[in-house]
C-alpha cells in the first residue's frame, strides 16, 4: 500500500499546484485538450495506451487500484517493515537533494540583489541630498515647485529571461524579505491587483494595505505621504515590487505611476518590474506619458539554462546524494526541459518524482542511506544484515549483476562493489567537469554534456578516432555532438585560454592524483607555447599566418591541444564508466523512463476520452467487461452516449443520438447480439415501432439528458447553438 | 489698507458689481412689462391669495433668469418676511430624487429650526415634506421651491416634480413652484401625469437690446460721486468711459462681440476682462482694453492646438489629411505609418523617425483632441490598429499651418498636392 | 450638529493661528502638527514678481494677464480657465503666481484625486485645516462623496475660513480654489456631470469670495458637449517656443556656456520631434554627460574648436537619441555581462534591435505555439488547408508555389484590409491543428539534426509527442505574456478566440531560434 500510495498522491498535488501558480486564471481552458495529431499518429498512440495502463496503477486516485498495485507490489517485497524504512530514506535523500537546489538558487541570485539594493541606496541618497521637505510641504496637495525633474520614477527592470513565471514567484519573495531586512518599506503588488475593474483605487488599496493599515476608508495618496512623514519612516526607501509586469492591466499600471510620480519627491518610491520578455516590456504596456515618468536601469537575473547547470552540478556532479539517473531518463528530463515548459520547478518536481519512484520500485534503494552519510566504507554486517533473502535474491537477478557474471558465491564482496559503486562518481564528476570547463569556451550546457556522458554504449569515444579528427576540423557535421564540440574547439582555443583551462584544471582534479598528473605533465608544453607566445607579443589568436615565429607559435600551440585532447581521451577511456555500465548500480540509478513520464505528463483529455471508449475497465463489472465491439445497456450511459456519438461527424443529430441511445437500452432482449455500435437508422425506426415502451421512455429521456450533460461538462461536446437548436458540436475528434 | 490707491479702488467697485447679478440686473428689472415685474405680480398674488402655482423661466444660458428670480424672491421676503419660506433646488446637484427629497427636508429644518437627521429613509422625508406643506397651508405661509436646471429633474421617473405638485393640487397646501431652464422645450419633457399638473406659465428672456446694453454699461461702469473718491478722479474717469461709449471703434468692438455672443453674462465677462487690464498708474479704461479684451475673448483652440504641434505631428496630421482626400474612408495608425512612409520615400524629407516615436506624437495629438479614436469598441485591438479620425477641418489645418511659427515649407506643399 | 462641528473647527483654527508663526517654523515630524491658517497660503515668504517671471521664461504675457485677472486684494473675480497642452507649466505658474501674491488657496489635481469623493474631501479637508494621520486614522474631516453634500460642506467650511481670514492679516477676504487635470474628470464615471457641477460651481455656490481656477489640459471647446456648460474667463499656455526652452534649460546650469554649446547642437533637431520640456530634460541630461566625457574640468568655457571636438564626439549619438522614446540604462551591479552591450543597443533604434539573439528563455513547444499563432492571425483560415495538411510541411514547397501566386493577385486588397483589421482572431481548435503541423515538421527537421542516426528512437519521437501535451499550459502562459490576447468567455460554449500580439520580428527571431521557415508559411502580402 504506502509505495504506491505515496506514488499516487504526490505528482498530482505538485502539477496542480504548479498549474495554480502559474496559470490561475487559465485553468478553464484545460477541457478543451485537443489532439487531433495525437489521434493520427499510430505508433505514438499504441504508447499512449501503454502509459495509459501504467499510469492508471500508478496515480489513479480510487483506493481500490492503489489496493490491486499493492497486491502485485507485496510479491516483490516483504511486508510494510522495508517500504516504510524506504520511505525514511527518501525523506532523507530528498531533502539533501532539495538543501543543495535551494543553497545553489540562492546565491545564483544573491548578487543581483545585493546591486538592487546599492542602487535603491544611491538613488535614495541623491533624492534626499536635493533637500529635506518640511513636513507642512511633505504632506500639501500640490506638487513641489523647487526640483526640477521631480517627476522621475525610479524604477529597477528585472530581467527574469523566462517566458514562464514559476521560477521567479520564490526570486520575488527573497527581494521581498531580503529588502525588508535591509530596512526598506516594501510592498508586493501582483497583476491580480493591477485589473481594469477595481481600477486604480485597487492598487492604491493593496499599497496602503501593505504600508499603513490593513483597512482604509479610501485608497488615496496623500494617506501613503502623511504616513511616510510619520515616527521616522522617512529615513528609508520605499520600494514596491511588481512581479509580473506582463500581466498587468497596463491602462492602470500607467494611472499608478502617474499618481505616484506626482508625489515622487514627497515619498520617494522606487518600482521594481519583473519583466519575464524584452527588456523593452514596459513599452509595449504602458502609455507614453507613463513611461515618460520612469527613470529605468536594468537588472538581469541568471537565465533558467544556465541555473540549470549549476542544479546539476551541484545535485549529481558534487558529492550530495548517491542518487542518479539513467542516460534515458537524464535524455527525456532534458527534452522534457527544453520542449516542455523549461521551468526549473518542474525540472525539480521531475527530479523528485523520478527519486521517489525508485525508492518506490527498487527495493535495494534502502542502500543509498549510507551514501547519504558522509563516512564511507561503513557499509557491513548490520546493514547487509537488514537484506532478506528475498531482497538479496533480486539483488542477484539485477541485470546489472547478471551481465558482470557475478554469482551468489560471491556474495561477499557486495560490501566491496557498493563501496566502489559508491566512490565511483568522483573521478566521473570530475572528468565531467574538466569538459564542461573547455566546453563553456564553447557555450556549452553542463546539461548537454551530462546527458551525453551517461550514454552506456559511449558513442562519445568513436571521435578520437584519427579519421573523426581529421573531418571534424574539416566540416561542421553533428554540431549537437558534445564531446565534438569539445575537441573542435579546444583547436582554436588562444593560448591565454589555454592556460586558463589548465589553470581550472588543476584545481578540479586536486584531490584525484591520477588525473591530476596527466594534467601537471602538460605544464612545459604550456610554458613552451607561452614562451612563443613571448617571442612574438601575445597574439591571442593563433589563426594569423603573418611570421615565422607566428608559426612556431602555432606549432606549439598545436602540440599542446594535442596533448590535452590526449589527456582529455585518457579521462574519458579510463575513468568515464558511465554509471549503468557498473555492477548493481540499479541500487542508485533511477531508469524507467515509462514511469517517470507518464508520472510527469498527465493527459487528461485523452485519459477521459479512452476511459469512455473502455470504462469496463475502470468499473471491473463482469457484465460488459468481455463483451467485443457491442454496447450493453447495463455500461453507464455515459460512455454509451460517447461511444454511440463516435460514429457521427462534427456535428450530431440530437434526436438520431437520441434514438440510437434508446435501441441500446430498451431491447436487452433477443437482439441484442446484432445490435452493434454502428446501429442505422433503418434499424432504428424498426425498434420504435415494434417496441414502444412508454413507461420508460420520460426515464430514458432523462438519462440522456444526464448523460449529455455530463458529456458537456467533460467538454466534449458543445450545447446547440441558435442556428442550429437540434444538433450539438462535438470539440474533438476521438483520441 | 486705507493706502490702497484709487485705481485699485475702483478696479475693486467695478469688479464687485460684475460679480454681483443682483446689482446688474436692477436696472433692466425697473419697467413695467419686464419679467422682474411679472414675475413678482404673480408670486405675490400666489402669495396674498394663498393658492398654488408653478412657472418656467425660460431662456438662453446667462440670460439673468435665476438673478431675475432672485431679486424677486428678496423684495418678497422684504414685503413679506414671515409668510414665504424658500425652497433651493438645482437639477446639478438634486437630480436624483432622493437627495432631492433630502435636501428639501433640510431647508425646512433649517428654516424651522428643527433638527434634521441625515438617517431619514426616503418615505419619512416625502411625509415629512407633505406634512410641512400642510402646516405652512394652515399657517398661511407659502413655500417657493425654486428649482434651478429645471430639465435635469425632468429627467428620470420625475418623482419630485409629480409629489410636489400632486401635494399641491390639495386645497390646504400654499406652494409656488418656479422652474428655470435655458431648455425651452422644457415643458415637454414633463410626463403627462406631471404636465397635466403643472400651470404652463412661461416667461421668456430674451437678450438685451441695444439701449439696455448702453444704460448697463454706464449702470456698471460709472463710479458714485458721492464716495470716498477724490472727486476728480471719478468725474475724470467717468468722462472716460462717456466718451469712449460714445467712440464708434467701441460701438465695433460691442457689435462684433456680440455677433458672437448676445447675453448678458458674456457682455459681464467681457466687461471683467476688459476691466482688469486696466492700467493702474492712470487708473482710467481705454479703449485697447476692450480690444485687448475682445482678442483674448475670441479664441480658436483648433488652431492654438495646431500651433502647439511638433514638425513631426504636423507630418502625421499632414498624413492623415492625405488619406482622407484619397477616399480611403477609414485608417489607424498603421497605414497613417505607410503614407509617412511614402512621402519619406518620394521627397527624402529630413524628418523620418522610428515607429515608437510617431507613436508617441500620436499619443499627444490624441490626448490634445486634434484626433481620436473612431470607435469606442475595438479595445482589444492594440492602439496602433484601432481606427482614427481627424477632428479638424481641412481649412483650419491649413490656416493653422500657415501660422505655424516652423512649419516646413514641404508640408504645405504635401498638403496641397 | 453641522453648527456645533464648525464651531470646533473655528475654535481649533483660531487657536492655532495665534501660534501659527511658531507651528511654521520648526516642523518636527513626530509630533503631530496641526495645520494652521497659514498653511493656505505657501508657508514660506513670497517670492518677488521679478524672480516670478524669471522662473518661468516664455511665460510673461501669461503671468501678467493672470495677475490682472486675479486683481488686487480681496477683488471678487469669476471662474478662470487655463489651459495648454502638458508640460506648460500651467500649474507651477499658478501656484507660484499664488504664492507671489501670498493669497490663501486649496490645491487639489485630479490626477491623484482620482474620484468625486477624494476630490471633495481633500477640498474640504484642505478648508477645515484637517489632516490624515495616524491619530485620526486616516480618515478625512467629513465624508462627502454627492455633490449637493460637498456645496453644502463647502459652504460652513468656506465661511468659517474667510471668518477666520479676516482675523488673519493681510490676506485679504478671498480664498481660491485651484483644479488641477479638469480633463481628467472626462473619464471618470458620470463625470461630464461632475464637470457640469464644477463649472457651474460658481453660480450654484453664490459665494464671491470663493475664486474657482481651473486648469485644464484640452480646449475649452472639448467641453462644450456637456450642457450646462458656462463659459468660464480663459488664459492659454501655448507650447514654449524653441527659445524659451533654450532659456528654461539654461536656467539652473552650473556652466552656462557649455550648456548652450550643447543646446546649439541638440536643441534644434530635438524640437522638430517634441517640443514638451519633461521629454526633452530626460533625454538632455543623460546626452550631456555623454557631452562632457571627454571633458575633465567642467568648468571649462569652450571655445570653437573644443565645441568642435564635443559635437563629433556627440554626433553619433544624435540620431539613435531621436528615435528612441524609452531608455534603459544597465546598472554597474547588474550581473548580466552583456549588459554594456544591450546598453549600445538601446540607443540604436530598435528596428536594428539585436535581431540575432532571443535574449529570454522559451520552451520550444511554446515558441511553436507562438509561431502558430503569429501564423493563425497573419493567415487568412481559408489557406490553412493548402498551408498545411495533416503529412506536415515537408512536401508543401510547390503548395506554396500555388499560394504565392494566388497570393499575388489579390496582394493589394489582403494588405488593405489586413493593414485595416490588424493581427485577425481564431478559436483555439484552429490554433492547435496549425501548431501540431509546425510542431511536426519542426521535429522532424529538430530530429534529424538533433540526434544521431543509429540512436534509439527514444530520443525524439518521445519529444515528438512530448510536443503535444500540457498545450493549454503554454497557451496560457503565453497570454500572460501577452503574446496573446484573448476575447475570453465561458470555454464550455467555446466562443474564446485568441489573436496574437507578437511583432514580427520577433516572430521571425523566434522561428530562427527553432530554425523553422518562417517565411515558407506566412501569406505573403
Amino acid at each position: 500500500m504506502a509505495p504506491s500510495g505515496t506514488v499516487t498522491d504526490h505528482p498530482p498535488s505538485s502539477t496542480t499546484d504548479s498549474f495554480n501558480s502559474d496559470v490561475t486564471a487559465e485553468n478553464d481552458i484545460r477541457p478543451f485538450f485537443v489532439l487531433h495529431k495525437a489521434s493520427s499518429g499510430s505508433s505514438l498512440h499504441g504508447k499512449s495506451i501503454g502509459t495509459l495502463k501504467s499510469k492508471r496503477r500508478i496515480e489513479s486516485p480510487t483506493p481500490k487500484i492503489a489496493k490491486k498495485s499493492e497486491v502485485e507490489s507485496v510479491e516483490e517485497e516483504d511486508g510494510h517493515f522495508f517500504s516504510t524504512l524506504r520511505l525514511k530514506v527518501f525523506e532523507t535523500v530528498w531533502s539533501k537533494i532539495e538543501k543543495a537546489i535551494e543553497d545553489v538558487l540562492r546565491d545564483s541570485n544573491s548578487k543581483i540583489f545585493s546591486g538592487i539594493h546599492d542602487w535603491i541606496r544611491e538613488s535614495f541618497e541623491s533624492i534626499i541630498s536635493s533637500g529635506a521637505l518640511k513636513l507642512s510641504e511633505a504632506v500639501r496637495s500640490y506638487p513641489v515647485l523647487t526640483q526640477a525633474s521631480s517627476k522621475q520614477l525610479f524604477t529597477a527592470l528585472v530581467l527574469t529571461r523566462n517566458l514562464e513565471m514559476v521560477d521567479d514567484l520564490l526570486t520575488f519573495e527573497e527581494l521581498d524579505l531580503y529588502l525588508k531586512s535591509q530596512g526598506c518599506h516594501v510592498a508586493k503588488l501582483s497583476s491580480m491587483d493591477f485589473s481594469a475593474k477595481s481600477g486604480v483605487g485597487g492598487c492604491l488599496r493593496g499599497l496602503l494595505r501593505q504600508f499603513v493599515m490593513p483597512t482604509v476608508d479610501v485608497a488615496d495618496v496623500t494617506i501613503l505621504a502623511s504616513w511616510y512623514r510619520e515616527n521616522k519612516n522617512h529615513e528609508n526607501p520605499v520600494v514596491v515590487i511588481v512581479d509580473d509586469t506582463e500581466r498587468c492591466c497596463g491602462p492602470v499600471l500607467s494611472d499608478l505611476i502617474l499618481i505616484l510620480s506626482e508625489w515622487a519627491v514627497k515619498v520617494p518610491i522606487f518600482f521594481i518590474m519583473g519583466v519575464s520578455t524584452a527588456h523593452d516590456a514596459p513599452r509595449k504596456i504602458l502609455s507614453v506619458n507613463a513611461l515618460q515618468r520612469l527613470c529605468a536601469s536594468k537588472f538581469t537575473l541568471s537565465s533558467p539554462a544556465e541555473r540549470m547547470d549549476a542544479v546539476l552540478k551541484a545535485v549529481f556532479l558534487k558529492p550530495c546524494s548517491g542518487f542518479t539517473v539513467s542516460y534515458k531518463v537524464a535524455l527525456f528530463m532534458k527534452s522534457y526541459f527544453l520542449c516542455q515548459d523549461g521551468t526549473l520547478t518542474s525540472f525539480v518536481r521531475t527530479l523528485k518524482i523520478a527519486c521517489l519512484q525508485h525508492f518506490s520500485l527498487e527495493p535495494l534503494s534502502i542502500m543509498l542511506e549510507h551514501f547519504c552519510q558522509d563516512h564511507v566504507n561503513q557499509l557491513s554486517g548490520e546493514d547487509t544484515g537488514l537484506l532478506t533473502e528475498a531482497t538479496m535474491k533480486h539483488s542477484f537477478d539485477l541485470p546489472s549483476v547478471t551481465r558482470n557474471k557475478i554469482t551468489r558465491s560471491t556474495f561477499e564482496m557486495l560490501p566491496q562493489f557498493l563501496s566502489d559503486l559508491q566512490r565511483m562518481p568522483n573521478p566521473w564528476s570530475i572528468v565531467v567537469l574538466c569538459i564542461y570547463e573547455v566546453g563553456k569556451f564553447d557555450k556549452l550546457r553542463l546539461l548537454d554534456i551530462f546527458c551525453e556522458i551517461l550514454d552506456p554504449e559511449a558513442h562519445y569515444l568513436k571521435y578520437f578516432s584519427p579519421s573523426e579528427i581529421v573531418n571534424c576540423q574539416s566540416h561542421n557535421s553533428g554540431r549537437n555532438n558534445v564531446i565534438r564540440r569539445v575537441l573542435r574547439k579546444l583547436r582554436d582555443l588562444s593560448p591565454s585560454q589555454l592556460s586558463s583551462m589548465l589553470k581550472s584544471w588543476e584545481n578540479l582534479t586536486a584531490e584525484f592524483s591520477e588525473i591530476n598528473d596527466k594534467v601537471m605533465e602538460l605544464h612545459p608544453f604550456m610554458r613552451s607555447v607561452e614562451a612563443a607566445g613571448q617571442r612574438q607579443g601575445l597574439p591571442n589568436s593563433p589563426k594569423k599566418h603573418t611570421s615565422r615565429s607566428h608559426s612556431k607559435l602555432e606549432k606549439e600551440v598545436k602540440a599542446m591541444t594535442d596533448k590535452v585532447a590526449a589527456v582529455i581521451e585518457f579521462m574519458l577511456r579510463e575513468y568515464m564508466k558511465p554509471v549503468e555500465t557498473i555492477p548493481f548500480h540499479e541500487i542508485l540509478c533511477f531508469k524507467n523512463v515509462d514511469k517517470l513520464q507518464s508520472a510527469l505528463l498527465g493527459d487528461p483529455r485523452g485519459k477521459i476520452q479512452s476511459d469512455l471508449l473502455e470504462s469496463h475497465n475502470i468499473l471491473h463489472c463482469m457484465c460488459c467487461s468481455q463483451r467485443g465491439t457491442t454496447l450493453l445497456p447495463s455500461m453507464h450511459d455515459t460512455s454509451i452516449l460517447y461511444t454511440l456519438a463516435q460514429e457521427h461527424a462534427d456535428v450530431i443529430n440530437l434526436h438520431d443520438w437520441y434514438q440510437s441511445f434508446k435501441t441500446i437500452l430498451i431491447s436487452r432482449n433477443s437482439k441484442a447480439k446484432q445490435k452493434s455500435k454502428s446501429s442505422s437508422k433503418s434499424k432504428k425506426r424498426k425498434d420504435i415501432c415494434e417496441e414502444p415502451e412508454v413507461p420508460a421512455e420520460a426515464l430514458i429521456q432523462a438519462r440522456f439528458c444526464r448523460a449529455v450533460m455530463e458529456l458537456q461538462i467533460a467538454g466534449l461536446i458543445r450545447m446547440p447553438s441558435k442556428r442550429r437548436p437540434d444538433f450539438v458540436q462535438r470539440v474533438t475528434f476521438g483520441s | 489698507m486705507g493706502k490702497e490707491i484709487p485705481a485699485e479702488k475702483s478696479l475693486n467697485l467695478i469688479r464687485e458689481r460684475l460679480c454681483d447679478p443682483t446689482f446688474v440686473f436692477r436696472p433692466l428689472s425697473a419697467s413695467s412689462d419686464s419679467n422682474y415685474s411679472k414675475l413678482k405680480f404673480i408670486v405675490s398674488t400666489s402669495i396674498t391669495e394663498g393658492c398654488n402655482n408653478s412657472i418656467l423661466l425660460l431662456g438662453p444660458r446667462g440670460s439673468g433668469k435665476a438673478a431675475v428670480l432672485d431679486l424677486v424672491v428678496g423684495d418678497l421676503l422684504e414685503e413679506y418676511p414671515d409668510s414665504v419660506s424658500l425652497i433651493r433646488l438645482n437639477g446639478l446637484l438634486h437630480s436624483d430624487d432622493n437627495c432631492a427629497f433630502k435636501e428639501i427636508a433640510r431647508q425646512l429644518c433649517m428654516e424651522h429650526h428643527l433638527l434634521f437627521s441625515k438617517m431619514a429613509s426616503f418615505d419619512e422625508n416625502s411625509q415629512f415634506i407633505i406634512a410641512m406643506l400642510r402646516e405652512c397651508g394652515l399657517a398661511h405661509k407659502t413655500i417657493i421651491f425654486l428649482l434651478d436646471e429645471f430639465d435635469m429633474f425632468a429627467q428620470g421617473k420625475q418623482r419630485l416634480l409629480y409629489s410636489l405638485l400632486d401635494a399641491m393640487q390639495s386645497v390646504t397646501s400654499q406652494a409656488v413652484v418656479v422652474g428655470i431652464s435655458s431648455r425651452l422645450d422644457a415643458d415637454q419633457l414633463l410626463e403627462k401625469r406631471v404636465r397635466s399638473r403643472f400651470s404652463h406659465r412661461k416667461f421668456l428672456f430674451l437678450p438685451p437690446s441695444r439701449e439696455e446694453i448702453d444704460s448697463l454699461l454706464e449702470h456698471l461702469l460709472f463710479l458714485p460721486a458721492d464716495s470716498s473718491f477724490p472727486n476728480g478722479y471719478v468725474s475724470q474717469f467717468n468722462e472716460k468711459i462717456k466718451n469712449l461709449t460714445s467712440d464708434a471703434r467701441f460701438k465695433d468692438i460691442l457689435r462684433t462681440f456680440f455677433n458672437a455672443n448676445s447675453t448678458v453674462n458674456s457682455l459681464l465677462k467681457f466687461i471683467f476682462r476688459a476691466v482688469s487690464l486696466m492700467n493702474l498708474e492712470s487708473g482710467l479704461l481705454s479703449l485697447e482694453n476692450f480690444k485687448a479684451a475682445l482678442s483674448s475673448i475670441q479664441r480658436q483652440p483648433k488652431l492654438e492646438a495646431i500651433k502647439d504641434c511638433s514638425i513631426l505631428e504636423l507630418y502625421l496630421l499632414v498624413c492623415m489629411r492625405r488619406l482622407e482626400v484619397k477616399e480611403q474612408s477609414s485608417y489607424n495608425f498603421i497605414s497613417v505609418m505607410k503614407e509617412y512612409k511614402t512621402i519619406h520615400d518620394s521627397f527624402q524629407t529630413s524628418d523620418y523617425y522610428a515607429q515608437n516615436v510617431c507613436l508617441r506624437a500620436f499619443e499627444h495629438l490624441r490626448e490634445r483632441e486634434v484626433i481620436c479614436y473612431a470607435e469606442n469598441r475595438g479595445q482589444s485591438q492594440t492602439g496602433e490598429y484601432r481606427l482614427m479620425t481627424l477632428m479638424i477641418s481641412a481649412s483650419e489645418l491649413h490656416q493653422g499651418m500657415r501660422s505655424h511659427a516652423c512649419c516646413p515649407a514641404i508640408l504645405l506643399k504635401l498638403l496641397d498636392h | 450638529m453641522a453648527r456645533e462641528e464648525s464651531s470646533k473647527v473655528t475654535r481649533r483654527s483660531t487657536r492655532s493661528s495665534s501660534s501659527a508663526s511658531v507651528t511654521v517654523e520648526n516642523p518636527e515630524p513626530n509630533e503631530s502638527h496641526s495645520p494652521t491658517i497659514d498653511d493656505l497660503t505657501f508657508g514660506e515668504e513670497s517670492i518677488t514678481l521679478d524672480a516670478l517671471l524669471s522662473n518661468f521664461p516664455g511665460r510673461r504675457s501669461q503671468i501678467l494677464d493672470f495677475i490682472r485677472l486675479i486683481g488686487p486684494l480681496d477683488c471678487p473675480i469669476l471662474p478662470i480657465m487655463v489651459y495648454g497642452s502638458a508640460s506648460t507649466g500651467k500649474s507651477s505658474v499658478v501656484l507660484q503666481t499664488l504664492r507671489h501674491l501670498n493669497r490663501p488657496f486649496v490645491y487639489s489635481s485630479s490626477r491623484t484625486c482620482y474620484n468625486p469623493r477624494i476630490l471633495f474631501e481633500s477640498i474640504l479637508n484642505q478648508l477645515l485645516l484637517h489632516r490624515k494621520c495616524s491619530s485620526n486614522g486616516y480618515s478625512s474631516a467629513k465624508r462627502c462623496d454627492k455633490p449637493s453634500d460637498f456645496v453644502n460642506l463647502l459652504r460652513e467650511a468656506l465661511s468659517n475660513v474667510i471668518g477666520t481670514l479676516d482675523s488673519a492679516s493681510g490676506k485679504g477676504k478671498m480664498v481660491y480654489l485651484v483644479i488641477d487635470n479638469v480633463d481628467l474628470i472626462k473619464y471618470w464615471d458620470k463625470g461630464s456631470m461632475i464637470l457640469q457641477f464644477l463649472f457651474s460651481l460658481y453660480t450654484v455656490l453664490k459665494m464671491p469670495q470663493l475664486g474657482i481656477m481651473l486648469i485644464s489640459g484640452l480646449p475649452p471647446d472639448v467641453y462644450y458637449s456637456n450642457m450646462g456648460y458656462t463659459d468660464p474667463l480663459l488664459l492659454y499656455f501655448p507650447e514654449y517656443s524653441e527659445d524659451d526652452l533654450r532659456l528654461i534649460f539654461l536656467r539652473n546650469q552650473a556652466n552656462k556656456k557649455l550648456y548652450s554649446a550643447f543646446l546649439d547642437v541638440v536643441l534644434r533637431p530635438f524640437c522638430r520631434v517634441t517640443r514638451r520640456v519633461e521629454e526633452l530634460s530626460t533625454t538632455f541630461s543623460s546626452l550631456f554627460r555623454k557631452y562632457c566625457e571627454p571633458l575633465d574640468d567642467l568648468g571649462v568655457s569652450p571655445n570653437e574648436e573644443m565645441k568642435r571636438r564635443l559635437y563629433s564626439h556627440l554626433k553619433p549619438l544624435i540620431a539613435p537619441c531621436l528615435n528612441e522614446i524609452f531608455r534603459v540604462s544597465s546598472h554597474p551591479h547588474d550581473g548580466d555581462t552583456r549588459g554594456e552591450r544591450r546598453q549600445k543597443v538601446n540607443y540604436s533604434s530598435e528596428t536594428r534591435e539585436e535581431l540575432e539573439v532571443l535574449d529570454f528563455h522559451m520552451s520550444s513547444s511554446a515558441k511553436y505555439l507562438l509561431i502558430a499563432a503569429f501564423l493563425a492571425s497573419r493567415n487568412p483560415a481559408t489557406l490553412d488547408a493548402s498551408m498545411f495538411d495533416s503529412t506536415g510541411g515537408m512536401d508543401n514547397r510547390k503548395r506554396k508555389r500555388k499560394v504565392s501566386e494566388k497570393s499575388m493577385e489579390k496582394k493589394e486588397i489582403a494588405e488593405q484590409e489586413a493593414v485595416m483589421k490588424g493581427p485577425g482572431s481564431f478559436p483555439l481548435e484552429r490554433l492547435l491543428a496549425i501548431f501540431q503541423c509546425i510542431a511536426s515538421v519542426g521535429d522532424s527537421s529538430f530530429g534529424e539534426e538533433g540526434e544521431e542516426e543509429e540512436e534509439d528512437p527514444t530520443g525524439y519521437d518521445r519529444e515528438s509527442n512530448n510536443l503535444m501535451s500540457d498545450i493549454l499550459l503554454q497557451v496560457s502562459s503565453l497570454c500572460d505574456a501577452n503574446f496573446l490576447v484573448k476575447s475570453g468567455s465561458c470555454p464550455l460554449e467555446g466562443s474564446i478566440r485568441y489573436r496574437s500580439m507578437v511583432s514580427e520580428d520577433l516572430a521571425l527571431k523566434v522561428a530562427r531560434s527553432l530554425s523553422f521557415p518562417l517565411a515558407k508559411y506566412l501569406y505573403r502580402r
